[in-house]
């Protein structure tokens, strides 16, 4: 009785793919809002951008009935080739020409293309198929018996032993790094959380928590002065951050000595030690990257956020009128193009169509909008980690963390921007944000992962 | 089960927390802080005030005194004001290049997109040779303002003028902004809450640029301007100008006042200038000018000056002795010149003939009957009580208190009593030691404009009306001190033979002030020579005394009563009454057929110079 379409459709889990239309939808409808234009009132006018955003949907469905015609294998047993297609393209667009001081695009007329929102679909894949491959990812050596930022310590054994999955990581964020766009080579770092899924040394996450501390502290006094206590000595503030580490040491080596048993104590020593120079190594590191690296605009936007700097009509004037925005949306929000702030119209705030629509939408639609669109999109993160946990095939697991992984980044740094708990970093909010590489690239993310996922009962027969 | 299966619950958790901040944040943004609702408005709502147009203000026969007149302010938009001939452009706005650079760059620094004003002011024939050259310079165009004006250029002192609000007064009261005109002095500055209206606010929203995108909510916080309420003077404006052209040429002061009503119809000092001087652009330069003049234009002698009264007061002293019971209306004093000079007279044989021949001896005994009543043993004593009553008298005509009219001004002259005495000598006194103030000279000090008033409570017989400017305001009652009788100490009935001294004053042979006659007039007054001394460099002279008249006519039903206060001119009967006289036939017969008194009074210059004063 069963036709191959019923067999296709058997399994789709129909809540997410109802999940992916509403955020779609309710996406569109806020660009609408944004740049309404009376002049063009027509939904489907394709000189607006909800116009080009519904040609990018549709387009992004087609994509979606391709792969959900495909055999699944095929995903698999190209996903390599995918991924070096998308590298070759990311080393191509290093050739065009540079559009606002980037490499990042090839121009089509008005259209344009970023592969590197394809490159996270190549990347995707291929860790999936290599970690599938290898069955898991190999522990260094002394990770689990460290501790803290000793951890560390097992980067490179790790990076030795999982040589390939280093490279499958590390060549799109060295790619990215060339454009430069900072923006999505942090992206990139999300799939860290798909290694740490994998069995990789699962302090890293603790690691990462700890040096964001430091690091902070480290920005926070980068280039103040204070005087030492008692004394008229005047040092810098990354002196004290080292005293500070000094005199932890100090208590740390005496709590060591007086309540670890002595059989142990070697091992403490070493982790202790280990964690100090890795804090100094991190402390010159993010002043150093900080003061040479970072360019000007980067690090006034870290500033901004650390409240070093405070010019809300100069060079805090995007982040200012996001929050005005956002912030006079109230409880029940403004209305349907009712913002005052946040609208094409206006002006007020920048790019509110692309990274800053979440404006648009919470000027709008108030606290209670807000509420729902952020319950909406950690139902869908969730609803991502269910569906890997759900699989057998480690490939579809370790893609739908992936998936999971890039979503829930680009979802923490445009929100988090957008209401000053993150520093200005211009990548688009998924399904949301207008523009026709992101809205293909996360559908492609998103249909691939609802195609391996419908076939979960049949993959290991 | 896997080794790091549990791992996903961490991951889970990170991706609830996360979103759990977020929650958190935006709660606190949107419902929490209303920070960013006001910077929201800040950012993105532009209020546009309308200004109402200030009342007007007529004069008792409803001639406008103060009207509005349009004046244009020239702004410019920095970013259309592309290929400007800049030179053309200062030759017809009629300013200097340097100006016209300056106020550029700061229009450029404030916006380029946002207007900004070049030229304040120009008056409306000024204008109407640049508004048709103006389409030639984009971006510059013009924004019309009212400003006071002052068609019949008269009562400057009383009207005073306006000048833009400093912080002080954008500080007591909060309707002010930066920017704003404000009565200042006078009629302007007393009535300033009912002229000036409410503003109006209109909400604009406005994009990145400052350029506004459209109203507000549909204007739903919009508010309308308020016009300022127009009001009536009791000024009669023909009076007051032909009082200013009486006394063109001399320093002093005129207050009429009708009797019955308490209504100014005129106040006068001089010189005065034209009130059209202190409005708009050249207000700052005027004002400058004639501060400095050595004349004082700007002092208001009709009220904010006090003078000793003179003989006038010597009504006062009849009057308070008659209500006492000290002396009968035909009581007799001889003119015993030993108790102070006097020029030759007959003998007063009552008290209307002491008033007519004004004489010294016989007002200093009848007022030494007011205070040494013998009411205590000690002379000292007796003389402290005496005179507190003889001051609560005096106060009860005006004389020495606030009359409350509605000008603002705190001289209120003054009426010494045993306080004040003990006070200010250094011994003991009784009233042989201060007995000049029984015929107006030494501690009594009295402005024009109690005078004025002295003369109507004389006029009614025995009370006045608090003298007041307001006759109507708009939708307004005027307030009830400006209707309400307020009785002297003095029953009508002891006036008649004071009245009687006055009419023989004008009326009769002998009289001080017969230049005061108005023919088919009764009209009653009463001169006084006020002797005036001055401290110039460490050294006491005696200048040219003050002459000073008080009248009201007609005797019978009187409609008007006046102060005529001239300095350093003479005797009171030369000058004073005469003028008087004029503005009394004026404004009873409305017009002046004794045009040889009316060009004696206009060719006389009594402004005094250095061989004024004379040497003590």
């Amino acid at each position: 009785m069963r036709g191959p379409e019923n067999k296709i459709f058997a399994h789709v889990d129909w809540t997410f793919l109802a999940l992916y239309f509403i955020l779609v939808i309710l996406g569109i409808s806020t660009i609408y809002s944004a740049v309404y234009d009376p002049d063009h009132p027509s939904l489907f006018d394709l000189d607006t951008e909800h116009g080009k955003q519904i040609m990018w949907l549709g387009i992004s469905l087609f994509l979606g009935t391709i792969i959900f015609f495909l055999e699944s294998n095929f995903i698999r047993k190209y996903a390599y080739w995918i991924y070096g297609t998308t590298m070759l393209l990311l080393v191509a667009v290093l050739f065009t020409s540079p559009i606002h001081g980037a490499r990042s695009w090839f121009g089509f007329g008005s259209l344009g293309i970023q592969p590197s929102e394809f490159a996270k679909i190549g990347v995707a894949l291929a860790l999936a198929k290599f970690i599938d491959q290898n069955n898991a990812v190999k522990e260094g050596k002394s990770a689990n018996k460290n501790q803290g930022l000793a951890t560390l310590w097992g980067v490179i054994p790790f990076i030795a032993k999982n040589r390939e999955t280093a490279l499958i990581i590390g060549i799109p964020c060295a790619l990215v790094l060339l454009q430069p766009d900072a923006g999505t080579f942090i992206v990139f770092t999300s799939f860290l959380l798909v290694l740490y899924r994998e069995g990789y040394a699962g302090n890293i996450l603790l690691f990462l928590v700890v040096a964001l501390i430091i690091a902070t502290i480290t920005l926070l006094v980068a280039d103040t002065n204070f005087m030492l206590l008692f004394t008229k000595i005047k040092l810098s503030g990354k002196a004290g951050i080292l005293i500070v580490l000094g005199v932890l040491t100090s208590i740390f080596l005496l709590v060591i000595r007086n309540f670890v048993l002595k059989r142990n104590r070697k091992g403490a020593y070493r982790a202790l030690i280990g964690s100090v120079l890795v804090a100094v190594a991190l402390v010159y590191t993010v002043e150093g990257a900080y003061t040479n690296i970072l360019r000007s605009h980067q690090k006034e936007r870290i500033d901004l956020l650390l409240g070093k700097i405070d010019d809300p009509d100069g060079k805090g004037y995007n982040i200012n009128r996001a929050k005005a925005a956002i912030g006079s949306g109230g409880f029940l929000g403004k209305g349907y193009q009712a913002a005052t702030l946040a609208n094409s119209s206006q002006k007020h705030v920048p790019m509110q169509s692309t990274d800053f629509i979440f404006c648009t939408w919470s000027e709008e639609r108030g606290f209670v909008g807000s509420f729902v669109f952020i319950v909406l999109y950690t139902f869908m993160l969730l609803k991502m980690i269910v569906i890997g946990e759900r699989q057998r095939s480690v490939f579809t697991r370790v893609y739908a963390y992936c998936v999971a992984s890039i979503f829930f980044y680009h979802f923490m740094i445009n929100i988090g921007m957008a209401i000053g708990l993150a520093p200005v970093i211009g990548i688009p909010l998924p399904f949301f944000s207008y523009g026709g590489s992101s809205m293909m690239s996360f559908s492609v993310l998103f249909f691939i992962l609802l195609k391996l996922d419908s076939e979960r009962k049949v993959v290991l027969q | 089960m896997k080794p790091n299966d549990d791992r996903k619950y961490v991951i889970a958790l990170i991706f609830v927390l996360i979103p759990l901040i977020f929650v958190v944040k935006l709660f606190y943004m949107q419902v929490v802080d209303d920070k960013w609702k006001d910077r929201a408005a800040q950012i993105s709502e532009n209020r546009i005030l309308t200004y109402p147009s200030r009342g007007i203000v007529y004069d008792r026969n409803n001639v406008k005194i103060i009207s509005n007149e349009i004046y244009y302010d020239i702004h410019v938009i920095p970013k259309m004001a592309i290929g400007i001939d800049s030179v053309a452009l200062v030759n017809l706005l009629g300013i200097t290049m340097a100006d016209y650079t300056a106020k550029m760059n700061i229009a450029r620094a404030f916006s380029m997109r946002k207007p900004s004003e070049i030229v304040r002011q120009i008056p409306p024939n000024e204008f109407s040779l640049i508004a048709p050259e103006l389409y030639k310079y984009p971006g510059f165009f013009e924004v019309a303002r009212t400003l006071r004006v002052y068609p019949k250029k008269i009562a400057a002192h009383a009207l005073g003028y306006m000048n833009e609000a400093n912080l002080d007064d954008i500080k007591k009261d909060g309707y002010y902004q930066p920017g704003d005109y404000i009565g200042r002095t006078g009629i302007e500055k007393m009535y300033e809450k009912q002229l000036r209206g409410k503003r109006g606010v209109k909400y604009y929203l406005q994009d990145a640029m400052g350029v506004s995108t459209g109203k507000y909510e549909d204007g739903k916080y919009d508010t309308l301007a308020i016009q300022g309420k127009n009001i009536t003077l009791t000024i009669d404006a023909e009076l007051q100008a032909y009082g200013e052209k009486l006394m063109q040429n001399k320093l002093g002061s005129i207050v009429a006042i009708e009797p019955s009503t308490g209504e100014i119809l005129a106040m006068i000092s001089a010189p005065t200038y034209d009130p059209n001087l202190l409005v708009g652009r050249h207000l700052g330069n005027n004002y400058g000018k004639l501060q400095e003049d050595t004349l004082l234009p700007l002092q208001n002698r009709s009220m904010n000056s006090a003078y000793m009264p003179g003989s006038i007061f010597k009504t006062v002293m009849a009057l308070i002795a008659l209500q006492e019971g000290v002396v009968t209306e035909n009581a007799s004093f001889p003119c015993n010149k030993e108790l102070a000079g006097c020029h030759d007279h007959p003998m007063a044989q009552n008290i209307s003939d002491g008033v007519k021949f004004s004489c010294n001896p016989y007002f200093i005994q009848l007022t030494r009957r007011i205070i040494q009543q013998r009411k205590d043993r000690s002379i000292f004593k007796d003389a402290a009580i005496g005179i507190d009553l003889w001051a609560k008298y005096v106060r009860s005509f005006g004389i020495g208190v606030d009359l409350k009219i509605d000008y603002p001004t705190n001289v209120h002259g003054n009426v010494p009593d045993a306080a004040y005495y003990n006070e200010h000598l250094k011994f003991r006194w009784a009233f042989s030691t201060v007995q000049s103030i029984a015929i107006g000279q030494g501690e009594v000090l009295i402005t024009p404009l109690q005078m004025a008033n002295l003369a109507a409570a004389i006029a009614n017989r025995g009370y006045f009306v608090a003298p007041h400017f307001i006759k109507k305001i708009e939708g307004e009652k005027i307030p009830e001190i400006y209707t309400k009788k307020q009785k002297t100490m003095v029953d009508a009935a002891y006036f008649e033979p004071v009245i009687d001294g006055m009419w023989r004053v004008v009326h009769e042979p002998g009289g001080t002030a017969q230049r005061a006659r108005v023919d088919s007039l009764h009209v009653c007054g009463k001169t006084g020579t006020v002797e005036n001394f001055k401290k110039i460099s460490g050294r006491v002279y005696q200048l040219t005394d003050h002459s000073n008249f008080m009248a009201f006519a007609p005797r019978n039903n009187p409609q008007i009563a006046i102060s005529v206060f001239i300095e350093n001119a003479g005797f009171g009967g030369t000058w004073a009454a005469p003028i008087a006289s004029l503005l009394i036939e004026k404004y009873i017969n409305g017009e002046v057929l004794d045009t040889a008194k009316e060009n004696y009074i206009l060719n006389a210059n009594l402004i005094p110079d250095a061989s004024d004063i004379i040497r003590k």
